[in-house]
């Protein structure tokens, strides 16, 4: 335990942080530390290029510990609030089931995940309400399908799924609604 | 000493505002924290220590007391002679004074005394306002703080300044406390010998400190843990430079090897400006504005010892 609050401190969270928590946080510092910010810009007189593999690193190391963290709380028996976590094997066999994502499908990975939409559109400067339209496939709210293309690149890059997958799979979708919208017209 | 590091008998909280670079809103946040404590029936004093360039008085909409630090420093009145009312019930101002008195010319007899009378003040918080700059005496009025909040705003010159600041401050501390428990020669010969010792910055310098002699490790362990800079994010202009605050203290953490806590960001807002030149108390002539709001904020966190964490800013109003 004590070498995990250790790993939290890294990601500069406390203790009782949750899995939602640690994905943020690493987020955030692992854009900071491979990016170029003028907080780290600033400090240039202690800021190497060695300092901050070595940061990366730890962050890296840190993130990863904590996921298997995680994982292995949820399977404790002793605990009856198992967090929402993933289970890789269990995980990856779910996705191979999904023939095609829906808008449906995708908020199912995503609660699984225990990623909310706040976050989302936080890290990716897009608008919750464009994310929340994709999952109840609220076609009409996208101005064309470039744009709605774009926003669902991003929504399955940040679940960490195959972007052009599951982009072609819901376009599909689109382009149906589409064409019986204009049929109608 | 208690385990904070305040003495028992002493009743008030110091907060110093600080930060190293001039023009991010230091006296502006100053004054509207000390308002908002007072507004809740806290009794509160400011004092103007940017000596050279204080006008903290204008951002409470009240000319220039007749009585300031000068008289405390060359008339011998106690501290609490010079303090001036600012128009509500328990808030009060000692001023600084715009001549003559540069933080150079006082000598260190004043300084001390002028650090008794702050800590015995009888009121319930003493928000101390300081210059830009790392001059000794601002550093040790800094350190003398229990709270000590440093005001940036997103851009590079002024986050470059104030970690200077706080590196200095905290140079300044580690060696009162090593010279205090007889690791002087030590520090000094890590210090001058730098170089052979493989030490290109504070963190390096702490690090091979640590192991540098038998004991040490326990007095840098304590210094290390008492010192903790709140970090204070102003004038943001668009909610993609508000992630900036806790970019900053990351940095802090991770390569001055400081504590640092992010305290929260107020956005930039034209009425503040106006507001000054008319010579307008902000939180009274605007209470219900966001900038209001984010101070509230500030105040709130600062007091429950909270942050401001990842992922959890606060959405900026009506800004994209």
């Amino acid at each position: 335990m004590e070498k995990h609050n250790r790993y939290f401190k890294i990601l500069e969270l406390d203790n009782e942080a949750s899995l939602a928590d640690v994905r943020r946080a690493y987020q955030h510092l692992k854009t900071l530390y491979s990016g170029d910010s003028i907080a780290t810009a600033a400090s240039a007189y202690d800021f190497s290029e060695d300092g901050r593999k070595s940061v990366l690193g730890e962050i890296d190391e840190a993130y990863t510990r904590l996921l298997e963290f995680f994982e292995n709380k949820g399977k404790d028996p002793g605990r009856k609030d198992k967090p929402k976590v993933v289970f890789h094997d269990d995980f990856k066999e779910y996705l191979a089931s999904i023939a095609s994502f829906s808008g449906f499908a995708l908020k199912q990975i995503r609660v699984k995940l225990g990623i909310d939409l706040k976050d989302m559109s936080y890290f990716t400067k897009i608008r919750r309400q464009y994310f929340e339209d994709i999952e109840i496939e609220r076609f009409s709210s996208f101005p064309s399908e470039v744009y709605l293309r774009g926003y669902i690149l991003e929504y399955a890059k940040y679940l960490s799924i195959d972007p052009v997958k599951v982009a072609d799979d819901y376009i599909k979708k689109y382009k149906a609604w589409k064409a019986a919208r204009e049929r109608k017209a | 000493m208690s385990k904070d590091g305040r003495d028992k008998d002493r009743k008030n909280e110091i907060w110093a505002i600080g930060g190293g670079k001039g023009g991010t809103g230091k006296s502006f946040i100053t004054s509207c924290m000390g308002t908002y404590l007072a507004s809740k029936n806290k009794r509160v004093v400011l004092i103007d220590a940017d000596l050279g360039g204080a006008n903290l008085h204008t951002f409470l909409g009240v000319s220039k007391p007749k009585n300031s630090l000068t008289d405390f420093f060359e008339r011998k009145l106690s501290l609490n002679d010079i303090i001036v009312n600012c128009g509500m019930s328990d808030l009060g101002l000692v001023s600084g004074t715009l001549k003559s008195l540069e933080a150079e010319n006082i000598k260190y007899a004043q300084k001390v005394k002028l650090f008794r009378h702050i800590k015995s003040l009888d009121t319930d918080y003493v928000l101390i306002d300081l210059g830009a700059g790392s001059h000794g005496n601002t550093m040790d009025t800094f350190l003398l703080a229990d709270k000590m909040i440093v005001v940036i705003v997103p851009e590079l010159t002024a986050i470059e300044n104030m970690y200077h600041f706080v590196k200095n401050v905290f140079f300044r501390k580690l060696k009162m406390a090593l010279d205090k428990n007889g690791f002087k020669s030590i520090f000094h010969d890590a210090w001058k010998n730098k170089e052979s010792h493989g030490i290109r910055n504070l963190k390096e310098l702490t690090d091979y400190l640590m192991n540098a002699a038998d004991g040490i490790k326990d007095v840098l362990d304590k210094e290390m843990s008492g010192f903790s800079v709140h970090v204070v994010l102003n004038q943001v202009r668009s909610s993609k430079e508000a992630p900036i605050g806790l970019s900053v203290k990351s940095v802090c953490m991770k390569f001055l090897g400081l504590n640092a806590r992010y305290t929260g960001h107020i956005i930039y807002d034209d009425s503040v400006a106006k507001c000054i030149n008319k010579r307008q108390p902000f939180m009274i002539t605007y209470p219900f504005s966001n900038v209001a709001k984010e101070v509230k904020k500030l105040v709130e966190n600062l007091v429950e010892g909270k942050q401001v964490e990842i992922g959890k800013e606060e959405q900026l109003d009506g800004k994209a």
